[in-house]
């Protein structure tokens, strides 16, 4: 069920009226065999509820689903971002799915994925499953420490120290000439052909940490008698990780799956301080492009369709993830 | 996952948070923010008295990284007592964003530091039209490069219409080389033509050197080929393309000269290898440091390379397409306007004046600009004197030609960015090339 079925499913009600006949427009039935609670009181235990949440709600509204509903709003305008707007219903939208940019910009997106989540979640689990294995012994705590360590650098400052690594005469092209493989040596960030992946690559590198610690607190939480059994049944390393770890990992992976499939699509930062976008257009990203109509094209209409667009698309892609994950085995 | 509350309450909760948001939207009158063009933006009645009995505040709004807008509102300040000046820094990327936001608040700074993409301020009438105090100072003559902050009505064309600001530091572009390696390699400069300059690149990489040293991976190939355009192309159709004239444009055969001059500079391996890969700042870095031999760049450039290569650093104009021709350059400025909400015009077109003074050519010239004044600013030594006599030439040529990408269009700055790019990477034509920039310009200008 998505949020606009929820709201829509129960009227709302007038403020100080006394609630209508409540048990008949929702869908409680009587939990466990108790007896519900008098009307007096579970009114009563919602205000309280309600105001328990009203320093989270109220900014929240405030800062971030008025905006979100300012931007659908002004999706449906030409606007330069100083004069009177113009009301232009779905232009903006009908641009949006003609404009060959934009198609590029998708599928580096999409490309990006690969480099945001499926490297990542499988350098973490990997990761994880070592650190778990070796806990206590000298060593971990500084592996995972270090491995953890790009995901509390400023992405501004993963971008600058990633545009050395990849300089002509970067680190990266000094070990190359170092094994003599200079050959290979090139701008990767200006290459018309690297540059995507080294920009994903860079996303790998900060991302990983972050799935090895989700999926560490996730084989802490599985009890450590199904590996003894497992043992005891001749398993080795690798197949209590495909037949043990990999598969009580789930919620993990959902989690680690939805917050870097979001990193993926919603990617800028990185791209920004990189390349830009360039060279040519080989690495445009969405985010890039409404930056780009936002503040330097002055279409700030195209660009909040696009931003609509876009967040659609992530949460499409979050729901089908958690839908996918909740299911048995 | 956390256990969810009854759904019924979810619900009235759900739909209270709609609630208020609805409330809230309706309540907001100004959904669409945005100004109708009905303020007055005219300044009348314009004199250069200013009020010396009364406080006033100014607030300047700027992005200026250099010394130059604190040393100037220092200055101003001494000499006015009763005028108090609050400077508001932005850093440029954040100061891009949030300009047009900030002018069109009623808070408004009186005085901004113009950027391309205030045109639009224009045509919503925030930026005043100073036009009436420039007559009453003179201003026509005091400072070059007015035509860059002139633009009509609808904000879209430079160098006609009214006039709204004026330009506090200059800058503009030539040619720094490595006086050691030239003298080695026994380059003659400066190079009467640009052929000539041509065949001293052909030397400097038969001798295995960088002949001009580069970066486009944020497009820094923009500084030749906008220098290349500035010595081919007529300044009439040069100004017309770059500042946004209707009917204008750059598929040209002089253009076409132009770009193929680049791209053969490229193809010839004269430009620094993968040039895609590298930042114009890690360009000037490296040719500060001792690579290459030549590097087309700016005088904000000057500092760095008189730091790294000391006595060794040579600077001479970029040469004319025929031998004793006119200076032609590309440059820009930093440019002043003023805020048609100021309570205090009078004071803000003193500020503006204050700019083209002798004092202020001091200040503007330590901060490294060229100063309005060319005459005014110290003599200096070494690399920055060669710069400051070559910019004395360009003001006496009267060679001094907009960015084609700061006027042309909004999108302009990316849309060059991407095309040098693709060029450099063998990626277009030369003709594709220039056909890729047009479309941006037609897109604006319909």
């Amino acid at each position: 069920m998505t949020t606009a079925d929820r709201l829509t499913g129960a009227p709302a009600p007038a403020p100080g009226a006394p609630p209508p006949a409540k048990r008949a427009a929702g869908s409680t039935v009587p939990r466990h065999g108790r007896t519900p609670p008098s009307d007096r009181r579970r009114r009563r235990r919602r205000a309280v509820a309600l105001l328990y949440l009203l320093p989270a709600l109220l900014p929240y509204t405030l800062f971030a689903v008025l905006p979100m509903l300012h931007t659908a709003y002004l999706s449906l305008f030409d606007w330069d971002g100083v004069t009177l707007p113009s009301f232009t219903g779905l232009g903006n939208y009908r641009r949006i799915v003609t404009d060959p940019q934009l198609r590029a910009a998708a599928w580096h997106a999409g490309a990006l994925i690969l480099f945001f989540s499926v490297l990542p979640i499988c350098v973490g689990l990997v990761s994880a499953a070592i650190v778990s294995r070796r806990a206590g012994r000298r060593g971990t705590a500084l592996v995972r420490t270090v491995l953890f360590l790009p995901q509390v650098i400023p992405l501004v400052a993963v971008g600058i120290l990633w545009r050395w690594v990849y300089a002509d005469d970067g680190t990266l092209n000094q070990a190359l000439r170092a094994v003599g493989l200079g050959g290979l040596a090139d701008a990767w960030l200006g290459s018309f052909t690297w540059a995507l992946p080294a920009v994903g690559l860079i996303g790998t590198w900060v991302v990983s940490g972050l799935c090895m610690v989700l999926f560490l607190s996730g084989t802490q939480r599985i009890d450590q008698e199904i590996y003894e059994a497992a043992r005891m049944d001749g398993a080795g390393p690798v197949r209590e990780f495909t037949a043990i770890t990999v598969p009580l990992l789930r919620p993990e992976f959902a989690v680690a799956l939805s917050i870097t499939v979001i990193a993926a699509l919603s990617s800028f930062d990185l791209v920004y301080i990189t390349t830009g976008g360039g060279p040519g257009n080989s690495t445009v990203v969405p985010g890039i492009l409404i930056y780009r109509l936002a503040f330097g094209g002055g279409a700030v209409g195209v660009a909040s369709a696009l931003a609509v667009v876009l967040t659609a698309v992530i949460s499409l892609a979050v729901l089908v993830i958690n839908r996918l994950s909740r299911e048995a085995p | 996952m956390s256990p969810s509350p009854s759904s019924l309450s979810r619900r009235t909760f759900l739909a209270a948070t709609g609630a208020v948001g609805a409330a809230v939207l309706t309540a907001c009158s100004d959904l669409t923010p945005g100004v109708s063009a009905s303020g007055n933006n005219s300044a009348s009645p314009a004199s250069t008295a200013v009020p010396a009995d009364t406080k006033i505040t100014l607030v300047v709004a700027d992005a200026d990284d250099t010394t130059m807008t604190p040393g100037l509102i220092a200055a101003f300040r001494a000499k006015h007592p009763n005028i108090s000046v609050k400077r508001q820094y932005t850093g440029w990327d954040d100061y891009l964003k949030s300009i047009n936001t900030t002018m069109s608040a009623d808070s408004a700074p009186d005085i901004a530091q113009f950027t391309s993409g205030m045109q639009n301020l224009v045509p919503g009438r925030l930026l005043l039209k100073v036009g009436e105090y420039g007559k009453a100072y003179g201003w026509a003559e005091k400072f070059p490069g007015l035509d860059q902050i002139t633009l009509t009505p609808d904000g879209k064309t430079v160098g006609t219409g009214d006039l709204y600001g004026v330009g506090g530091g200059l800058s503009f572009e030539g040619v720094y080389y490595n006086k050691a390696k030239a003298g080695k390699l026994g380059l003659t400069v400066p190079p009467a033509t640009l052929e000539d300059l041509e065949a001293l690149f052909a030397k400097a990489k038969a001798a295995g050197e960088t002949a001009l040293v580069a970066g486009n991976l944020d497009g820094g190939l923009n500084h030749p080929f906008n220098v290349l355009l500035s010595a081919y192309l007529t300044p009439k159709d040069r100004e017309a393309w770059a500042y946004g004239h209707k009917g204008a444009t750059i598929v040209l055969p002089e253009a076409e000269k132009a770009a193929e001059t680049l791209k053969r500079w490229v193809d010839k391996g004269y430009v620094t290898p993968k040039v895609n890969g590298v930042s114009d700042n890690d360009a000037t870095a490296a040719f500060a440091k001792g690579e290459g031999v030549f590097r087309i760049s700016g005088n904000w450039a000057a500092a760095a390379v008189a730091k790294g290569l000391g006595e060794g650093a040579g600077y001479f104009n970029m040469p004319p397409v025929v031998s004793g021709g006119k200076v032609r350059t590309t440059g820009a400025g930093v440019y002043y306007c003023v805020s048609s909400k100021s309570k205090n015009t009078a004071a803000a077109a003193a500020f503006l004046d204050f700019a083209a003074s002798a004092q202020a050519a001091a200040i503007t010239a330590k901060a490294g600009f060229m100063a309005p004044d060319a005459g005014a600013m110290p003599s200096q030594s070494g690399l920055l004197g060669d710069v400051q006599a070559g910019w004395q030439t360009v003001v006496k040529d009267a060679g001094l030609q907009p960015f084609i990408q700061n006027a042309s269009t909004p999108t302009m700055g990316d849309t060059l960015t991407t095309q040098l790019q693709l060029l450099a990477g063998g990626k277009v034509t030369v003709e594709k090339f220039l056909s890729g920039l047009q479309t941006d310009f037609e897109n604006y200008h319909k």
